[in-house]
Protein backbone atom coordinates (compact mmCIF):
# COMPACT_ATOMS: atom_id res chain seq x y z
CA UNK A 1 0.00 0.00 0.00
CA UNK A 2 1.36 3.45 -0.84
CA UNK A 3 1.58 5.82 1.65
CA UNK A 4 1.80 9.44 0.38
CA UNK A 5 2.93 12.28 2.82
CA UNK A 6 -0.57 14.24 4.03
CA UNK A 7 0.59 17.58 2.12
CA UNK A 8 0.91 15.83 -1.62
CA UNK A 9 -2.38 13.60 -0.50
CA UNK A 10 -4.66 17.40 -1.76
CA UNK A 11 -3.58 16.51 -5.39
CA UNK A 12 -5.07 12.90 -5.70
CA UNK A 13 -7.83 13.49 -3.22
CA UNK A 14 -9.52 16.14 -5.46
CA UNK A 15 -8.72 18.91 -2.35
CA UNK A 16 -9.17 22.34 -3.98
CA UNK A 17 -5.87 22.87 -2.58
CA UNK A 18 -4.15 21.33 -5.35
CA UNK A 19 -6.48 22.40 -8.47
CA UNK A 20 -4.23 25.07 -9.07
CA UNK A 21 -1.16 22.96 -9.47
CA UNK A 22 -3.08 20.41 -11.82
CA UNK A 23 -4.92 22.83 -13.55
CA UNK A 24 -2.55 22.72 -16.69
CA UNK A 25 -3.16 18.76 -17.08
CA UNK A 26 -7.09 18.91 -16.68
CA UNK A 27 -6.88 21.60 -19.52
CA UNK A 28 -4.24 20.07 -21.49
CA UNK A 29 -3.44 16.92 -21.19
CA UNK A 30 -6.00 13.64 -21.11
CA UNK A 31 -7.97 11.80 -23.64
CA UNK A 32 -9.34 13.74 -26.60
CA UNK A 33 -11.61 12.03 -28.73
CA UNK A 34 -12.50 13.85 -32.24
CA UNK A 35 -15.94 12.21 -32.14
CA UNK A 36 -16.76 14.25 -28.92
CA UNK A 37 -16.71 18.12 -28.89
CA UNK A 38 -14.36 20.27 -26.07
CA UNK A 39 -16.45 23.12 -24.29
CA UNK A 40 -15.33 26.54 -25.24
CA UNK A 41 -12.62 27.60 -22.64
CA UNK A 42 -12.73 31.33 -23.34
CA UNK A 43 -11.80 33.32 -20.38
CA UNK A 44 -9.31 30.84 -19.12
CA UNK A 45 -6.42 32.78 -21.18
CA UNK A 46 -6.00 34.33 -17.72
CA UNK A 47 -3.91 31.00 -16.56
CA UNK A 48 -1.49 31.32 -19.05
CA UNK A 49 0.49 34.29 -18.12
CA UNK A 50 3.90 33.51 -17.22
CA UNK A 51 5.66 35.01 -14.33
CA UNK A 52 9.01 34.16 -15.57
CA UNK A 53 8.74 36.61 -18.64
CA UNK A 54 9.85 39.11 -16.17
CA UNK A 55 13.34 38.16 -15.86
CA UNK A 56 14.39 39.52 -18.79
CA UNK A 57 13.33 42.96 -18.03
CA UNK A 58 14.73 46.37 -16.99
CA UNK A 59 12.24 45.88 -13.93
CA UNK A 60 13.75 42.10 -13.12
CA UNK A 61 17.48 43.71 -13.48
CA UNK A 62 17.05 46.41 -11.19
CA UNK A 63 15.42 44.61 -8.25
CA UNK A 64 17.73 42.14 -8.55
CA UNK A 65 20.75 44.66 -8.24
CA UNK A 66 18.88 45.95 -5.25
CA UNK A 67 18.50 42.13 -3.84
CA UNK A 68 22.18 41.89 -4.46
CA UNK A 69 23.70 44.42 -2.66
CA UNK A 70 21.34 43.57 0.42
CA UNK A 71 22.90 40.03 0.11
CA UNK A 72 24.81 38.81 3.13
CA UNK A 73 27.04 36.23 1.74
CA UNK A 74 28.47 34.89 4.93
CA UNK A 75 25.32 34.56 6.42
CA UNK A 76 23.87 31.71 4.14
CA UNK A 77 21.06 31.19 1.83
CA UNK A 78 17.89 30.75 4.58
CA UNK A 79 19.47 32.38 7.59
CA UNK A 80 18.25 35.08 8.90
CA UNK A 81 20.06 38.31 8.10
CA UNK A 82 23.02 39.14 10.66
CA UNK A 83 23.98 42.71 12.12
CA UNK A 84 25.88 43.82 8.56
CA UNK A 85 23.06 42.92 6.58
CA UNK A 86 21.18 44.74 8.34
CA UNK A 87 23.97 48.01 8.34
CA UNK A 88 23.66 47.48 4.49
CA UNK A 89 20.01 47.51 4.29
CA UNK A 90 19.87 51.07 5.62
CA UNK A 91 22.29 52.06 3.59
CA UNK A 92 20.32 50.31 0.62
CA UNK A 93 17.18 52.15 1.56
CA UNK A 94 19.20 55.55 1.70
CA UNK A 95 20.17 55.36 -1.94
CA UNK A 96 16.40 53.99 -2.59
CA UNK A 97 14.76 57.00 -1.25
CA UNK A 98 16.82 58.70 -3.37
CA UNK A 99 16.36 57.29 -6.58
CA UNK A 100 13.06 56.29 -6.64
CA UNK A 101 11.06 56.57 -9.45
CA UNK A 102 8.81 55.79 -11.77
CA UNK A 103 11.05 52.55 -12.84
CA UNK A 104 11.68 51.60 -9.00
CA UNK A 105 8.07 51.43 -8.36
CA UNK A 106 7.19 49.13 -11.42
CA UNK A 107 9.84 46.78 -10.14
CA UNK A 108 8.63 46.80 -6.92
CA UNK A 109 4.77 45.99 -8.00
CA UNK A 110 6.69 43.28 -10.26
CA UNK A 111 8.65 42.15 -6.95
CA UNK A 112 5.29 41.62 -5.59
CA UNK A 113 4.01 39.70 -7.81
CA UNK A 114 6.96 37.18 -8.00
CA UNK A 115 6.98 37.48 -3.79
CA UNK A 116 3.38 36.43 -4.08
CA UNK A 117 3.52 33.54 -6.34
CA UNK A 118 6.93 32.61 -4.78
CA UNK A 119 5.05 32.50 -1.40
CA UNK A 120 1.96 30.23 -2.56
CA UNK A 121 4.51 27.74 -2.95
CA UNK A 122 5.30 28.02 0.59
CA UNK A 123 2.61 28.70 2.76
CA UNK A 124 0.48 25.43 4.19
CA UNK A 125 -2.11 25.32 3.88
CA UNK A 126 -1.64 26.96 1.09
CA UNK A 127 -3.19 29.72 -0.10
CA UNK A 128 -5.62 29.67 -3.33
CA UNK A 129 -2.70 30.43 -6.11
CA UNK A 130 -3.62 34.17 -7.80
CA UNK A 131 -3.64 33.06 -10.64
CA UNK A 132 -6.64 30.21 -10.01
CA UNK A 133 -7.79 33.68 -8.32
CA UNK A 134 -8.24 35.60 -10.77
CA UNK A 135 -10.01 32.94 -13.00
CA UNK A 136 -11.93 32.79 -10.28
CA UNK A 137 -13.01 36.12 -9.96
CA UNK A 138 -14.01 36.22 -13.67
CA UNK A 139 -16.71 33.81 -13.18
CA UNK A 140 -18.06 35.38 -10.54
CA UNK A 141 -18.38 38.68 -13.14
CA UNK A 142 -20.02 36.26 -15.20
CA UNK B 1 -29.40 15.48 -24.34
CA UNK B 2 -25.31 15.33 -24.43
CA UNK B 3 -23.22 13.39 -22.42
CA UNK B 4 -20.34 14.65 -20.18
CA UNK B 5 -17.14 12.04 -20.06
CA UNK B 6 -14.99 11.51 -17.30
CA UNK B 7 -12.73 9.02 -18.53
CA UNK B 8 -12.87 5.46 -19.30
CA UNK B 9 -12.30 1.70 -17.61
CA UNK B 10 -12.00 -1.29 -17.95
CA UNK B 11 -15.76 -2.55 -17.23
CA UNK B 12 -14.45 -4.52 -14.95
CA UNK B 13 -13.11 -2.15 -12.46
CA UNK B 14 -14.08 -3.02 -9.10
CA UNK B 15 -14.83 0.49 -7.72
CA UNK B 16 -16.49 2.79 -10.60
CA UNK B 17 -17.35 5.71 -9.18
CA UNK B 18 -21.64 5.66 -8.04
CA UNK B 19 -23.81 8.19 -6.46
CA UNK B 20 -21.16 10.77 -7.28
CA UNK B 21 -21.75 14.40 -8.04
CA UNK B 22 -20.33 15.65 -11.49
CA UNK B 23 -19.71 18.95 -13.44
CA UNK B 24 -22.84 21.56 -13.36
CA UNK B 25 -24.95 23.37 -10.97
CA UNK B 26 -27.03 21.92 -9.56
CA UNK B 27 -24.07 18.85 -9.76
CA UNK B 28 -25.10 16.18 -12.64
CA UNK B 29 -24.86 12.53 -11.22
CA UNK B 30 -22.03 10.19 -12.84
CA UNK B 31 -23.32 6.87 -14.48
CA UNK B 32 -21.35 4.04 -16.23
CA UNK B 33 -21.54 3.20 -19.56
CA UNK B 34 -20.88 -0.16 -20.12
CA UNK B 35 -19.66 -1.37 -23.71
CA UNK B 36 -18.23 -5.13 -23.71
CA UNK B 37 -14.39 -4.93 -21.72
CA UNK B 38 -14.65 -1.24 -21.31
CA UNK B 39 -16.71 1.19 -19.26
CA UNK B 40 -17.22 5.42 -20.00
CA UNK B 41 -17.81 7.06 -16.12
CA UNK B 42 -20.26 9.96 -17.87
CA UNK B 43 -22.86 12.10 -16.57
CA UNK B 44 -25.36 14.47 -18.42
CA UNK B 45 -23.45 17.72 -20.00
CA UNK B 46 -25.09 21.03 -18.79
CA UNK B 47 -26.40 23.50 -20.99
CA UNK B 48 -23.29 26.03 -21.39
CA UNK B 49 -20.85 23.90 -19.98
CA UNK B 50 -17.99 26.34 -19.05
CA UNK B 51 -14.33 26.07 -17.37
CA UNK B 52 -15.20 27.37 -14.17
CA UNK B 53 -13.38 25.93 -11.01
CA UNK B 54 -16.52 23.90 -9.57
CA UNK B 55 -16.50 22.29 -12.76
CA UNK B 56 -12.93 21.91 -13.27
CA UNK B 57 -12.47 20.19 -9.62
CA UNK B 58 -15.53 18.06 -10.27
CA UNK B 59 -13.86 16.68 -13.38
CA UNK B 60 -10.86 15.82 -11.05
CA UNK B 61 -12.57 14.50 -8.52
CA UNK B 62 -14.51 11.85 -10.17
CA UNK B 63 -11.72 10.74 -12.00
CA UNK B 64 -9.80 10.22 -8.10
CA UNK B 65 -12.36 8.35 -6.68
CA UNK B 66 -12.69 5.96 -10.16
CA UNK B 67 -8.82 6.24 -10.57
CA UNK B 68 -8.03 5.11 -6.70
CA UNK B 69 -10.09 1.97 -7.02
CA UNK B 70 -8.06 0.88 -10.43
CA UNK B 71 -7.02 2.12 -13.49
CA UNK B 72 -9.04 4.91 -15.69
CA UNK B 73 -7.80 6.70 -19.18
CA UNK B 74 -8.73 9.68 -18.03
CA UNK B 75 -10.26 12.41 -20.32
CA UNK B 76 -9.16 16.44 -21.06
CA UNK B 77 -11.28 18.82 -19.35
CA UNK B 78 -14.85 19.49 -21.61
CA UNK B 79 -15.39 16.23 -23.70
CA UNK B 80 -18.89 16.03 -24.73
CA UNK B 81 -20.58 13.58 -26.59
CA UNK B 82 -23.56 14.10 -28.48
CA UNK B 83 -25.24 11.29 -26.57
CA UNK B 84 -24.90 8.11 -24.64
CA UNK B 85 -25.04 6.23 -27.94
CA UNK B 86 -21.85 8.32 -29.23
CA UNK B 87 -19.94 7.26 -26.34
CA UNK B 88 -20.36 3.69 -26.25
CA UNK B 89 -19.96 3.55 -30.35
CA UNK B 90 -16.37 4.92 -29.60
CA UNK B 91 -15.76 2.66 -27.08
CA UNK B 92 -16.67 -0.29 -29.59
CA UNK B 93 -14.78 1.20 -32.28
CA UNK B 94 -11.37 1.59 -30.19
CA UNK B 95 -12.05 -1.20 -27.70
CA UNK B 96 -8.34 -2.64 -28.59
CA UNK B 97 -6.96 0.57 -28.05
CA UNK B 98 -8.38 1.96 -24.70
CA UNK B 99 -7.72 -1.69 -23.75
CA UNK B 100 -3.89 -1.46 -24.68
CA UNK B 101 -3.68 1.76 -22.75
CA UNK B 102 -5.36 0.67 -19.67
CA UNK B 103 -3.15 -2.70 -19.44
CA UNK B 104 0.19 -0.02 -20.03
CA UNK B 105 -0.90 2.15 -17.53
CA UNK B 106 -2.65 -0.40 -14.41
CA UNK B 107 -1.06 0.15 -11.38
CA UNK B 108 0.60 3.02 -12.31
CA UNK B 109 0.12 7.11 -11.15
CA UNK B 110 0.94 10.78 -12.77
CA UNK B 111 2.95 12.71 -10.08
CA UNK B 112 3.30 16.19 -11.44
CA UNK B 113 6.28 17.91 -10.25
CA UNK B 114 6.85 21.32 -10.13
CA UNK B 115 9.97 23.74 -9.36
CA UNK B 116 10.72 27.24 -8.62
CA UNK B 117 13.64 29.43 -7.35
CA UNK B 118 13.89 30.21 -3.68
CA UNK B 119 14.97 33.81 -4.99
CA UNK B 120 17.12 34.69 -1.96
CA UNK B 121 18.39 31.43 -1.79
CA UNK B 122 19.49 31.74 -5.75
CA UNK B 123 20.56 35.12 -5.40
CA UNK B 124 22.71 33.91 -2.84
CA UNK B 125 24.42 30.85 -4.79
CA UNK B 126 25.03 32.51 -7.96
CA UNK B 127 26.58 35.17 -6.06
CA UNK B 128 28.77 33.03 -4.16
CA UNK B 129 29.26 31.24 -7.35
CA UNK B 130 30.68 34.24 -9.57
CA UNK B 131 33.46 36.32 -8.38
CA UNK B 132 32.37 39.20 -11.22
CA UNK B 133 29.39 39.39 -9.93
CA UNK B 134 30.46 39.85 -5.96
CA UNK B 135 33.11 42.18 -7.46
CA UNK B 136 29.99 44.21 -9.39
CA UNK B 137 27.48 43.93 -6.17
CA UNK B 138 30.34 45.30 -3.79
CA UNK B 139 31.37 47.76 -6.38
CA UNK B 140 27.71 49.38 -6.40
CA UNK B 141 27.67 49.18 -2.22
CA UNK B 142 30.75 51.08 -1.89
CA UNK B 143 29.39 53.41 -4.79
CA UNK B 144 25.52 53.96 -2.20
CA UNK B 145 23.52 51.38 -4.60
CA UNK B 146 25.32 52.70 -7.89
CA UNK B 147 24.16 54.39 -10.47
CA UNK B 148 21.31 53.37 -13.23
CA UNK B 149 23.74 51.98 -15.39
CA UNK B 150 25.60 50.05 -12.74
CA UNK B 151 22.82 48.65 -11.14
CA UNK B 152 21.31 47.57 -14.50
CA UNK B 153 24.64 45.98 -15.51
CA UNK B 154 24.67 43.51 -11.88
CA UNK B 155 20.74 43.30 -12.63
CA UNK B 156 21.65 41.77 -15.83
CA UNK B 157 24.40 39.98 -14.95
CA UNK B 158 23.01 37.80 -12.00
CA UNK B 159 19.51 37.96 -14.68
CA UNK B 160 21.95 35.85 -16.76
CA UNK B 161 23.16 33.59 -14.56
CA UNK B 162 20.06 32.88 -12.86
CA UNK B 163 18.51 31.97 -16.34
CA UNK B 164 21.60 29.67 -16.66
CA UNK B 165 20.72 28.34 -13.13
CA UNK B 166 17.18 27.29 -14.09
CA UNK B 167 17.97 25.35 -17.07
CA UNK B 168 20.78 23.66 -14.60
CA UNK B 169 18.60 22.98 -12.23
CA UNK B 170 15.62 21.30 -14.45
CA UNK B 171 17.94 18.92 -15.95
CA UNK B 172 19.32 18.08 -12.32
CA UNK B 173 15.73 17.78 -11.44
CA UNK B 174 14.41 15.85 -14.32
CA UNK B 175 17.28 13.24 -14.53
CA UNK B 176 17.14 12.74 -10.39
CA UNK B 177 13.18 11.56 -10.96
CA UNK B 178 13.26 9.72 -14.32
CA UNK B 179 15.24 7.38 -12.94
CA UNK B 180 12.62 6.28 -10.69
CA UNK B 181 9.65 6.45 -13.01
CA UNK B 182 8.28 4.88 -16.02
CA UNK B 183 7.93 7.56 -18.13
CA UNK B 184 8.53 10.98 -18.29
CA UNK B 185 6.29 13.68 -19.76
CA UNK B 186 6.94 17.49 -19.80
CA UNK B 187 3.98 19.69 -18.47
CA UNK B 188 2.91 22.52 -20.65
CA UNK B 189 4.85 25.29 -20.41
CA UNK B 190 4.68 28.80 -19.66
CA UNK B 191 3.05 28.60 -15.85
CA UNK B 192 6.14 30.59 -14.00
CA UNK B 193 7.82 27.09 -13.34
CA UNK B 194 11.40 26.77 -13.88
CA UNK B 195 10.45 22.83 -14.09
CA UNK B 196 6.99 21.39 -15.12
CA UNK B 197 7.12 17.65 -15.13
CA UNK B 198 5.01 14.42 -14.53
CA UNK B 199 6.13 10.98 -13.74
CA UNK B 200 4.95 7.74 -14.36
CA UNK B 201 5.31 6.13 -11.44
CA UNK B 202 3.90 2.44 -10.38
CA UNK B 203 2.56 2.05 -7.22
CA UNK B 204 5.19 -0.09 -5.85
CA UNK B 205 7.58 2.89 -6.40
CA UNK B 206 6.40 5.92 -5.03
CA UNK B 207 7.68 5.66 -2.15
CA UNK B 208 10.60 5.65 -3.68
CA UNK B 209 9.91 8.39 -5.86
CA UNK B 210 9.05 10.88 -3.16
CA UNK B 211 11.99 10.12 -1.32
CA UNK B 212 13.79 10.73 -4.50
CA UNK B 213 12.44 14.06 -4.45
CA UNK B 214 13.39 14.95 -0.87
CA UNK B 215 16.78 13.90 -2.06
CA UNK B 216 16.33 17.02 -4.62
CA UNK B 217 15.14 19.04 -1.90
CA UNK B 218 18.19 18.46 0.36
CA UNK B 219 20.74 18.53 -2.64
CA UNK B 220 19.13 21.97 -4.26
CA UNK B 221 17.95 23.68 -1.33
CA UNK B 222 17.72 27.55 -3.28
CA UNK B 223 14.80 25.16 -5.28
CA UNK B 224 10.96 25.16 -4.01
CA UNK B 225 9.47 21.73 -5.21
CA UNK B 226 5.91 20.98 -5.32
CA UNK B 227 4.65 17.73 -5.62
CA UNK B 228 1.23 16.57 -7.28
CA UNK B 229 0.06 12.93 -7.01
CA UNK B 230 -1.02 10.09 -7.11
CA UNK B 231 -3.07 11.80 -10.11
CA UNK B 232 -4.92 10.13 -12.98
CA UNK B 233 -2.49 9.00 -15.75
CA UNK B 234 -3.26 12.64 -17.46
CA UNK B 235 -0.14 13.48 -19.79
CA UNK B 236 -0.23 9.05 -20.15
CA UNK B 237 -3.32 8.20 -22.07
CA UNK B 238 -1.58 7.97 -25.23
CA UNK B 239 1.85 6.05 -26.02
CA UNK B 240 5.17 7.95 -26.89
CA UNK B 241 6.18 9.18 -23.68
CA UNK B 242 8.39 12.34 -24.34
CA UNK B 243 11.65 12.03 -25.07
CA UNK B 244 14.77 12.08 -22.17
CA UNK B 245 15.63 15.50 -21.64
CA UNK B 246 18.59 15.63 -23.20
CA UNK B 247 17.59 14.12 -26.33
CA UNK B 248 17.87 17.40 -29.04
CA UNK B 249 15.32 18.37 -31.46
CA UNK B 250 15.00 15.48 -34.17
CA UNK B 251 15.78 16.19 -37.65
Amino acid sequence: MTVVPAQQAGGGGGGSSGLYDVLELILDRGLVIDAFIRVSLVGIEILKIDVRVVVASVDTYLRFAEACNRLDLEAGPRKAPGLPDLVGEITESGARGKSKGALSGAAETVSEAFRQAREEGQAEPRPRARKATSARRKEEQE
Amino acid sequence: MSTYVYGIAASSHPALPKDMGGVGDPARPVRILTEGELAAIVSDAPEGLRPKRKDLLAHQTVLSEAGAGGVVLPMRFGSVAPDDAAVTEVLAERAEHYLERLRALDGRDEYNVKASHNEEAVLHRVMSESPEIRALAEANRQAGGGNYEQRLQLGETVAAAVQRQEAEDAVDLRHALEAVAEAVSAGPESTGWLANVSFLVDHGAAETFLAAVEDVRKSHPHLDVRVNGPLPPYSFVEPGPSEPAETGPRV
